[in-house]
């Protein structure tokens, strides 16, 4: 069961990673290319981005990475992509030339990648902080632990509440 | 200039209250004087969604996507210290559009007829002419048909039609259009992050981003006909263009930020009835009452968070990565750089989509057409958006006898008025203009950019109280800008004839 919770709070995350890394493959196939290639190299990108995503997902739920900022995510996605694209990278090598030729050799992939991460983590953060308070408000009936989370997303939103019941009062004023 | 404690017998100033007078006002210009309310508290200056939204969805098109990432693969990276200093410049126009409309709650089309009445009709004006032509259309569409095979004029008219329809039934459009183009906006973010790992190398990001500070730069083959009216275009299109600032203070007050919370929001035209009195003129706070200034500073801080990371940062994000796109396109097909220099722009976009395709990652031709027709749909349902909302403010707050109507009406009569109009014009005419129009267009939409700049100088230093006007440097950095676009517009007029590409 405590499985299961865990599971459930790590979807939204888990969604937006593989999605994003998916979209090549799909778009591949319209592009007319061979269905094999496609699919590998959209499932070597979406499993590691959406493993990736799932664990931010669980890094939130325990309260390490607080709703609403940037900040913990940025870092996140700086050791985190660059590493999905590395296996995405390798294993594609491997499996259809035999050999792994990394643009910029190691060290400039790397970097060139988690330069490249910090746009992946504002996209991330954006899509995630959008699905993720929608996805707890469904799953708070069975799941404690979004219920927990869900307080959080409720703290952080008390300040904006806070702002927009101030908003509402003066208006009766207006002309 | 009166101080915010000048008693105000007339012209500008805070009028106190006293024990059963009338209530206290803020005289600012010749209009209606602004009753002095309470400033709501800031929200914490950290977050992630507001209405910057907006003006990123409108600010990042054809500039980021098209225009610099073609006079990089032209004239070197070094040329992107030029984009550099046009978006730091918008970034900090952004500050201070934002100043007037959360001091007062007013768009910066009110605050300009404060100062002089056809100051705003001019611009009243300059957005019908600029802005009813579809061609902003085209792009998007025209890369939807690239890969789908459907007319473009067919995309066209059904996105139109879909963009009327949705923003009528909205019951309130500011809420719809920040979920729409946030979800937008995040899928492209993120997918522009995904492709530019795929095809660019440390190389191309270092060049790129060493580009930027080349400040000076300045080869000579720029510096001509042909090319001289091209640049000054990209740099009048580096981030949001013509009226898209000014549009930004009607989603500010919309979105209620700082005195716009007094100031109820648009309805579709479906619940229309629901909306509340529109008051004729904005509010102002006490900015004698340190309170009040502690909670101003909290709203200043909040719309620097916006302009610095992410309307400045996701701008400068994509255009990097749309550079990079386009340095590995030219790498692996140097035809495209042929391409590129003609002038049909949906020529080069293709060229660019197919080279991409042919480097080895074939699916990425296609993302980089879905992504210009993402752009395309962000652009035209901001645009018609953001037009709609401008002329129905000007037109209830100054057309004598508007006010009977609702400020939502005059929204969905403008929205339904510019579709009916880009409909024909994409069926039956010249979806950029009349060409002979074509060139009055182009220098109009630049010269709004540089007029905006002195408006903003003669409301927010004329206009508000003493103790929230902008800094010198602030000042200094918007003469600049005045000077940079009208300067640039002029020379580019004179001495070559030609006004902008």
């Amino acid at each position: 069961m405590e499985h299961r919770h865990s599971f459930e709070l790590a979807l939204p995350g888990l969604a937006v990673g593989a999605v994003a890394g998916a979209a090549a493959g799909g778009l591949t196939l319209i592009a007319g290319q061979p269905a094999g290639t496609a699919a590998l190299s959209a499932l070597l990108l979406a499993t590691p981005l959406g493993l990736l995503g799932g664990g931010y997902g669980l890094l939130m739920s325990r309260g390490t990475i607080r709703p609403g900022l940037f900040a913990p995510a940025g870092l996140y996605w700086l050791a985190g992509f660059p590493l999905a694209r590395l296996v995405q990278e390798t294993a594609l090598g491997l499996v259809l030339a035999g050999e792994v030729v990394l643009a910029g050799g190691l060290p400039g992939f790397l970097a060139y990648q988690a330069m490249v991460s910090l746009g992946f983590a504002l996209g991330f953060v954006w899509l995630h902080e959008r699905l993720m308070p929608y996805w707890l408000l469904r799953v708070r009936g069975r799941n404690p632990r979004a219920r927990e989370l869900l307080g959080r997303y409720v703290a952080h939103a008390e300040v904006l509440r806070r702002t927009a019941e101030r908003r509402r009062a003066p208006r009766k004023g207006a002309r | 200039m009166d101080t915010s404690r000048t008693p105000a017998t007339a012209g500008t100033g805070q009028v106190p209250a006293q024990p059963g007078q009338e209530e206290r006002v803020w005289r600012a210009g010749g209009l209606e004087p602004m009753p002095i309310r309470t400033l709501p508290d800031a929200p914490p200056s950290v977050h992630i969604l507001g209405p910057t939204v907006f003006l990123v969805a409108l600010g990042v098109g054809m500039g980021e996507s098209y225009m610099w990432p073609r006079l990089v693969l032209l004239f070197g990276p070094e040329i992107r210290w030029l984009f550099l200093i046009g978006v730091t410049l918008q970034a900090v126009v952004m500050l201070e559009m934002a100043r007037y409309a959360m001091a007062t709650g007013e768009s910066i089309f009110s605050g300009a007829a404060r100062v002089f009445k056809p100051l705003m009709w001019f611009f009243f004006v300059a957005a019908i002419l600029v802005y009813i032509w579809p061609g902003h259309l085209s792009a998007g569409a025209a890369a939807f048909e690239e890969i789908t095979g459907i007319p473009w004029t067919v995309t066209a008219v059904a996105g139109l039609i879909l963009v009327g329809v949705v923003f009528s039934l909205a019951k309130v459009i500011y809420n719809l259009l920040e979920s729409v183009l946030s979800i937008l906006i995040g899928v492209l973010v993120l997918g522009t992050a995904v492709v530019a790992a795929m095809v660019g190398t440390w190389g191309d990001v270092a060049d790129t981003v060493t580009g930027m500070f080349a400040f000076g730069y300045f080869p000579s083959e720029a510096m001509s006909a042909a090319w001289f009216p091209v640049i000054v275009g990209a740099c009048a299109f580096a981030g949001p263009s013509g009226m898209q600032q000014m549009w930004y203070t009607l989603h500010l007050r919309d979105s209620g930020a700082g005195m716009g919370a007094h100031i109820p929001s648009i309805r579709g035209l479906r619940h229309a009835g629901e909306e509340e009195a529109m008051p004729s003129r904005g509010f102002m706070f006490d900015t004698d009452d340190p309170a009040e200034m502690a909670k101003w500073r909290g709203w200043r801080r909040w719309v620097t968070f916006d302009a610095l990371l992410l309307f400045w940062g996701i701008t400068m994000l994509v255009t990097i990565s749309f550079t990079v796109i386009a340095q590995a396109a030219v790498r692996q097909d140097p035809a495209v750089r042929t391409a590129i220099q003609g002038d049909e722009r949906e020529v080069a976009l293709t060229a660019m989509a197919d080279s991409v395709s042919s480097a080895g990652s074939p699916v990425l031709g296609t993302i980089f057409l879905g992504f210009i027709a993402l752009i395309g749909l962000n652009a035209t349902l901001g645009l018609f958006d953001s037009f709609s909302r401008g002329q129905a403010d000007m037109t209830h707050n100054f057309v004598p006898g508007a006010k009977r109507f609702k400020l939502s009406h005059l929204y969905a009569g403008f929205l339904w008025g510019v579709i009916a109009f880009g409909i024909l014009i994409l069926l039956f005419g010249p979806a950029d203009g009349p060409s002979g129009i074509l060139d009055t267009l182009a220098f109009l939409s630049t010269f709004a950019m540089g007029a905006y700049c002195v408006t903003l100088l003669l409301v927010n230093n004329r206009m508000l109280p003493k103790p929230i006007r902008p800094r010198w440097w602030s000042n200094l950095i918007i003469g600049f800008g005045a000077f940079f676009y009208l300067g640039m517009l002029f020379y580019s007029l004179f001495a070559f004839g030609v006004v902008v590409g």
